[in-house]
């Protein structure tokens, strides 16, 4: 105060009183009034949702969005470009035979390997390969001519 | 913390007490973060709005309050915030500079029917709404509540130094204030 009365003597001689009043009974209503504005704002705020939605809903949410690309992105891709899906589904199995023939490969080791190769072919597997001359003969004298024999020898 | 206020506090946080704990709070505390508010709006009508506003917000983030502080200490944080909030939204709709509030208080002032006081201390009101908006804050809380300097810093989240300052200052102003227009 003193510190006050040395720096500011004007304002230390005001009498430091609230100079403002309110209208009756006012602080008497006040929580009465605040009780109805209290109601008021209960019923706007957001009520609480079911928990379990709520962890949920992030999960679901994803599962949608991946949904809707598969929907928007493969269905189309799956039903105007058939071609497509069939040559890319051909090298997608092509690609697991030969990773199943490179799995064997690797279990294999080196001298078993050389066993392996050295192995005479079987006669089954020629006759799968290829045919054998009685059986070449007999289809073409039994689907091509004589004339068309000939017409090819002569060309 | 004292032991009614932790006690109030533990009560607000429990369904089944909380209606009649928020009751309690609010007689506790209505005329002290009145008066704070209607010092810094100075008008009656601003100051009961801004009063509701500042329960309400207590209601609503009671559960986010750490203890950390007082209550009162919190209570009054959301008043001065609550305030500042009103005033800024006052100076927008108005188009007023940023720092600018001071004609919508002065006609606060001046047709405010339930102004008691005499002719000095109308002139020390004329001369604090001139203060920048700290300013005022600072010595309202200073010179009328007598709140302490580290009181005023968790309020104010201002060093106690800087609240120093800003008191000097105002107190400075408002001298010369009043002595130019004697």
């Amino acid at each position: 105060m003193n510190k006050l009365r040395k720096i500011a003597p004007r304002l230390s001689k005001i009498k430091k009183e609230n100079p403002f009043g309110v209208p009756n009974n006012y602080f008497d209503d006040f929580s009465a009034r605040l009780a109805v504005k209290l109601e008021a704002e209960k019923k706007t705020l957001p009520q609480p949702k079911n928990t379990v939605i709520r962890y949920l809903k992030p999960v679901l949410g994803l599962a949608a969005s991946f949904a809707l690309i598969f929907m928007l992105v493969y269905w189309p891709l799956k039903s105007f470009l058939p071609q497509y899906l069939a040559e890319s589904e051909t090298y997608i199995e092509s690609t697991n035979e030969d990773d199943t023939f490179l799995s064997i490969l690797e279990r294999l080791d080196e001298t078993l390997f050389f066993v392996v190769l050295s192995e005479p072919v079987s006669v089954n597997e020629t006759e799968e390969a290829g045919f054998l001359d009685d059986e070449l003969m007999g289809y073409l004298s039994a689907n091509i001519s004589d004339y068309e024999l000939y017409l090819q020898t002569e060309n | 913390m004292e032991t009614d206020d932790r006690q109030l506090i533990a009560e607000l946080r429990q369904e089944n007490t909380r209606d009649l704990a928020f009751n309690r709070l609010v007689k506790t505390y209505q005329e002290r973060l009145y008066w704070h508010i209607r010092k810094m709006v100075l008008n009656h009508d601003d100051t009961d709005d801004i009063l509701q506003n500042t329960f309400v917000k207590v209601w609503k983030s009671i559960g986010s309050f750490r203890e950390e502080s007082k209550l009162y200490t919190w209570l009054y944080r959301i008043a001065t915030n609550e305030t500042i909030t009103f005033l800024n939204s006052k100076k927008r709709r108005n188009l007023l500079p940023f720092n600018d509030v001071s004609d919508y208080l002065m006609e606060n002032l001046t047709s405010d029917p339930y102004f008691e006081g005499d002719q000095l201390q109308m002139k020390l009101q004329q001369a604090i709404l001139r203060l920048p908006e700290k300013q005022r804050i600072v010595f309202n809380m200073k010179y009328f509540d007598d709140m302490k300097y580290e009181e005023m810093s968790h309020v104010l989240d201002t060093s106690v130094g800087a609240l120093k300052a800003s008191y000097h200052h105002a107190v400075k102003k408002i001298e010369e204030f009043i002595k130019n227009t004697d």
